[in-house]
Formats: C-alpha cells, sequence, structure tokens
C-alpha cells in the first residue's frame, strides 16, 4: 500500500547509491547459451512492439540487454528459447556499422544460396514475407517511390553497409546482420527484391 | 772540454736520436689513434647511457608488468561477472488544466527499477515510485519486489510483491513511455475495477502450442482489503477494494488466480484472467476509534474478479482493449455488515504512427461502473503524441469526460506530459 512521507536526507544517499550502483556493470558474460541470430530478429519484432515502442538494438549494452531480456521473458511470457534468440539477436547488432560487417563484401565466384532463401532468413523478420515491413518504420518495397526507385549501386550499398530508413525504429544492421553473405548473395537478393517487389 | 768518453758518448747517442725520431713520430701516431678510440668510445658510451636512459623512461620494468598483469586479471573479473546489476525505469512530468480547476504542473512520478542477477537462474526485481504531491510532499511506494527464479525454458516462479496479472494494463501498459496517454484509464487506478498488486507467490512462462504462442501467469496471494463507510454506524456500504499487495492476510483465506494469453498469430493477444478468494472490510472511512478498533471481527465477504484483453499490433497501427469486473459479496455480522457491491471498466484503444514524421495519434474511450454514482465515468481522450525517441515522447491529449454533475468525474481537461523511459 501507498505512504506518504516526506523525504528525508538519509533516503536522498540510499537511493542515489542505488542509482550509482546501476552504472557499476561490466561489458559481457558468458551467459545465457547463445541463442539464434534470425529467430530472435523475428520474435522481436513481432512481439516487443505490441506493448510498447520498440526499443533499437544499439540503445543498450550487451550486458545491459542481459538484464533487460531477462526482465521482458518474465513480463511478457518469452520461452527461455525465445529470449535467448532475442538477446542474440541484440547483442550482435548493437555495435555501430563501422565495426560490424560493414567490410565490403567478399568476391565469390556465385551466390551461395537463392535470392528468394536469402530474404527469407536474413530480411523477411523486418520487411515481412510480402515486402511491405513487419513494424513501424521499416519501408514498403512495394511502392513505386519506394526504396526499390533507388539504383542498383544505392540499394547494395545500403544492404553491405547498414542503412537507416526515417521513423524506422533501428537501422538495418550491415548484410541484415548476416556477416556470411557476399557480393553474389547480395546481388542475388536484390534481384529477387526488383522481381518480386518492383513495379 | 772534449774528453774521449764525450767523443765516445756523443756517437751513440747521436745515433739513438736520429733513431728515435722516427719512433717518436709513430708513438705519436699511436697515440693519436689510441686517443681517437678512446673519443669515440665514449661517444658511443654516451650514446648507451642515453639510450639505456631512453629505454628505461619508455619500457616496463618487472614491477611494472606484475601490476599490468593484476590490472588485467581485475578487468577480466567485470568482463564476465556472475553477478549483474541494472538499472532502468521511467519518469514523467506534465501539466494539467481544467474548468474547474486552475492549471498546474506536475511531476506524475520517478520510477527507478532495479535489476540484481545471478547468471541465467535468478533475478530480483524492484520497482519504486516516487511522486510529489499537491503540498509539495513526496510519495514513495514500493510498487514490486519480486525473486525471479528461472525454473526452465518454460516455467519462472515469482515471489513477492507483484503487479498483478489480471487484464493487461497493470501489468505491462501503466508505465507512462508505455502508456500512449498521459493518464490510465478511469477504473485501472488505486481503487479501481483493477486489482493493482498482490503479495504471494506466481508461476510465469510461456509455450508454444501448434502454430501458435501462448504466455501465462498462475498465483496465490494475500489478497486485497475492503474499506466501508457510514454515516449513522448503522448502515456501512463498501467504498472500495484496496488491492495494492498487502503484507497481511487478515482475512485468513488466500486468493487464487491467473492470466492464460493467446497468441495465436503474431501480433495479436488475446488474454483471460480472473481470480477467487476471500476479503475482508479493515478500514472504516469516517468513523471514530473505537469503531475502527472493533473491526477485528468483520466476517469474510467473496471476492471475485475476472477480466479480458486483447491487443493488435500492425504495421503503424495499435488496438487494444480491456474489461475487467471485480465482485464483492455481501455480509451481515460483524461492525459493518453491507451488501455486495461491483465494480467494472473496460477501454478501447486505437493509436496510429504518421509515418514517416513522429507524430502519433491516439483514441480512446473507458466506461468506469462502480457502486458510488459520484465516482462513474465515461471518458474520451483524443491526443497527439511526438516521439523524440521510441523511448522520449511528449504528449498532448484532451479528456471528454461524463461523470456526475459537479463532480470531479465530470471535469474534463487537458494534459500535456513528457514521459522518458530509461
Amino acid at each position: 500500500m501507498k505512504f506518504t512521507t516526506r523525504l528525508t536526507m538519509a533516503l536522498l544517499p540510499t537511493t542515489l547509491g542505488l542509482l550509482t550502483l546501476g552504472v557499476s556493470v561490466g561489458q559481457a558474460a558468458d551467459y545465457p547459451a547463445p541463442g539464434d541470430f534470425q529467430r530472435g530478429a523475428k520474435t522481436w519484432s513481432e512481439n516487443c512492439a505490441r506493448c510498447h515502442n520498440i526499443r533499437g538494438p544499439r540503445e543498450l549494452r550487451d550486458d545491459q540487454w542481459i538484464s533487460t531480456i531477462f526482465h521482458m521473458r518474465v513480463r511478457a511470457g518469452l520461452t527461455g528459447q525465445e529470449s535467448r534468440d532475442v538477446l542474440t539477436f541484440l547483442q550482435a547488432s548493437n555495435t555501430t556499422p563501422a565495426s560490424i560487417g560493414a567490410a565490403p563484401a567478399t568476391q565469390s565466384d556465385g551466390a551461395s544460396v537463392s535470392g528468394q532463401a536469402i530474404f527469407r532468413q536474413t530480411c523477411v523478420a523486418c520487411h515481412g514475407i510480402d515486402g511491405k515491413g513487419v513494424l513501424p518504420g521499416v519501408p514498403d518495397f512495394t511502392l513505386g517511390d519506394g526504396p526499390l526507385s533507388k539504383q542498383d549501386a544505392i540499394l547494395i550499398k545500403h544492404i553491405t553497409e547498414g542503412f537507416q530508413s526515417p521513423g524506422a525504429p533501428m537501422a538495418m544492421p550491415p548484410k541484415g546482420g548476416n556477416p556470411d553473405l557476399n557480393v553474389d548473395d547480395i546481388q542475388a537478393v536484390l534481384g529477387y527484391l526488383r522481381d518480386t517487389f518492383g513495379k | 772540454m772534449n774528453t774521449g768518453i764525450e767523443r765516445f758518448n756523443a756517437g751513440p747517442l747521436a745515433l739513438a736520436i736520429a733513431l728515435a725520431l722516427p719512433m717518436e713520430a709513430s708513438a705519436d701516431a699511436a697515440y693519436d689513434a689510441l686517443k681517437s678510440q678512446v673519443e669515440n668510445l665514449k661517444k658511443q658510451l654516451e650514446q648507451v647511457q642515453k639510450t639505456l636512459k631512453s629505454y628505461k623512461k619508455t619500457s616496463a620494468s618487472k614491477n611494472d608488468v606484475a601490476k599490468l598483469e593484476k590490472k588485467v586479471a581485475e578487468a577480466s573479473e567485470w568482463k564476465s561477472p556472475n553477478t549483474l546489476i541494472h538499472m532502468s525505469g521511467y519518469a514523467d512530468v506534465g501539466y494539467s488544466d481544467s474548468k474547474d480547476s486552475s492549471g498546474s504542473f506536475n511531476v506524475g512520478s520517478f520510477s527507478p527499477i532495479f535489476h540484481f542477477q545471478y547468471r541465467d537462474l535468478v533475478m530480483l526485481e524492484s520497482e519504486l515510485e516516487f511522486e510529489v504531491e499537491a503540498d509539495g510532499g513526496t510519495n514513495v511506494a514500493l510498487e514490486y519486489l519480486t525473486v525471479d527464479l528461472f525454473l526452465n525454458d518454460y516455467m519462472t516462479l515469482v515471489a513477492g510483491k507483484f503487479l498483478s496479472p489480471i487484464g493487461q494494463f497493470r501489468q505491462n501498459l501503466h508505465p507512462s513511455w508505455i502508456n500512449k496517454l498521459p493518464s490510465a484509464p478511469p477504473g485501472f487506478g488505486h481503487d479501481g475495477a483493477a486489482p493493482v498488486s498482490d503479495l504471494g507467490i506466481q508461476l510465469r512462462g510461456g509455450f508454444p502450442l501448434g502454430g501458435m504462442r501462448t504466455n501465462y501467469a498462475f498465483y496465490i496471494s494475500n489478497g486485497p482489503e475492503l474499506n466501508a463507510s457510514t454515516e449513522d454506524a448503522v448502515d456501512f456500504e463498501l467504498e472500495g477494494i484496496a488491492a495494492e499487495g498487502f503484507g497481511r492476510d487478515r482475512d485468513g483465506s488466500k486468493v487464487y488466480g491467473g492470466r492464460f494469453g493467446l497468441l495465436p498469430f503474431a501480433g495479436l493477444e488475446i488474454g483471460l484472467s480472473g481470480a477467487t478468494g476471500k476479503a475482508a472490510v479493515t478500514t472504516l472511512e469516517n468513523i471514530s476509534a473505537d469503531t475502527l478498533s472493533a473491526l477485528s471481527g468483520e466476517p469474510t465477504r467473496d471476492y471475485d474478479v475476472y477480466g479480458f484483453d486483447f491487443a493488435w499490433q500492425h504495421r503503424a497501427i495499435n488496438l487494444r482493449g480491456e474489461f475487467i469486473e471485480s465482485r464483492i459479496g455481501s455480509a451481515s455480522g460483524g461492525t459493518a455488515p453491507s451488501s455486495g457491491a461491483n465494480w467494472s471498466t473496460w477501454y478501447a484503444q486505437a493509436a496510429y504512427r504518421f509515418l514517416p514524421t513522429k507524430f502519433e495519434g491516439v483514441l480512446r474511450y473507458t466506461d468506469f461502473d462502480s457502486p458510488h454514482i459520484s465516482e462513474d465515468r465515461k471518458q474520451w481522450v483524443v491526443g497527439l503524441n511526438y516521439l523524440f525517441a521510441s523511448n522520449v515522447i511528449a504528449k498532448f491529449a484532451y479528456q471528454f469526460n461524463d461523470g456526475a454533475d459537479g463532480s470531479p468525474a465530470d471535469d474534463d481537461r487537458w494534459l500535456l506530459q513528457l514521459a522518458y523511459g530509461f
């Protein structure tokens, strides 16, 4: 039950001490077990915005995401596996574009899988199977003046280096968060986008 | 003066001198060479000394290395601690104005949330709430404090004072950076139709069900207490249900309840919740201390609450709604006998993001019914939000209130709020 009191000088230092503790944290931990990045992106995009504005991965450090996700596991009734997947996605996506897979995509002898397979594995969590975007602010590929109205060179640069659309809750990570994509993979997925959603 | 000896010595002397002259010249050359060598050696020595001095300045000694190793070891301790300490929370400030009262600035609340986590086994969660009162005093409340034990992937034991899992608003939506309007729907606050918090234990979690997802929360708790009032100490009536996590169980009967949520497809959640148990009158309003002391013998009454809620998120659209009813049974004995009473409330809310701008429009309707007509209220709220960031939101809203004439429940008002979730 709520009670009323005037804050005493004894309470203030206690509170401030607790606040200070909040920033005395570590940088990483060896728990929980790693989850699946792609499943995590899907769970994140399908669940978090139902109750609150979605929080981008770069808002918190890796260790802060651990406690936050365990808190949300209890609040939202996530399973342990779902929470590990989301944590893996957030921890892998909260670095700056320059520090993760922003390196130029490697050359290869061809795409490892089809553009459709890459889209469904790497892109669909945020862009949706219909290409219209799952989250508020994710661009609609089917619009005539949407992202696909841009030239290939620009889109390949955005996919390779990452890009934040206006109003989107987070920047698309370089290569959609999949560092294994090579030049031909990116070309293949762009071809799939143009063939499937282009006007 | 010339003698034979002198003549004898003069020859060899002259010879020796003659021979010695070139030898002397040779010795000078050797000396010069030696001197040059020494000079070179001196220069080299000076260079070595200078280099050594510089080296001492820039290189680490064994002690330095040992100190460094210790610092690295200490830093490593923080890289992977078994215990994490984390703080989050929210705060809001605002301004409100209405026809029947003068406008005023206010501090809605400052609510730090603390997490103390031991690996992936257990987490202590606690939220405090600080509020500034009209007279300048400060309200302090412990909103919740639980120890969460992660039993397995599908089940967490939550023990302590927890937010009520009846419905969704209280347990998931009440933080000001999450609530899309500056106020709670009528009936979801203190002494409303929806319970606020409880003290006991819960089992919470989620599991897949075919192609769907589910979540659940089942609990046993001390339950609520009741307020009653009278004007003549003869006829009593129930004033309200205080369901805010009591650390005692005056009626001696536990409350059992929970919520089950079903997510048939991405973006949609449907929830059913309910609780049953006993409650007793523990507070009489506007009554003398003598009468208050007699309340220890109050009989228990039936306490039942049930609810339904839904939420649907699709791109820029967010729809949600909730219904909750609390029922208290009658009592014929004790100090404050009275008939039973019901409190019910429901709301429906729609929000839309005007992308790619940072504006969001919100519309909500609420209908709150209580046993007291002065508290009943129908309310429309229209709001416009500006999202500086997903967790920093400016809200502008206008409430159209329809309640008993002349009561606060009938007073339309402006509300402005700046909310920050951290």
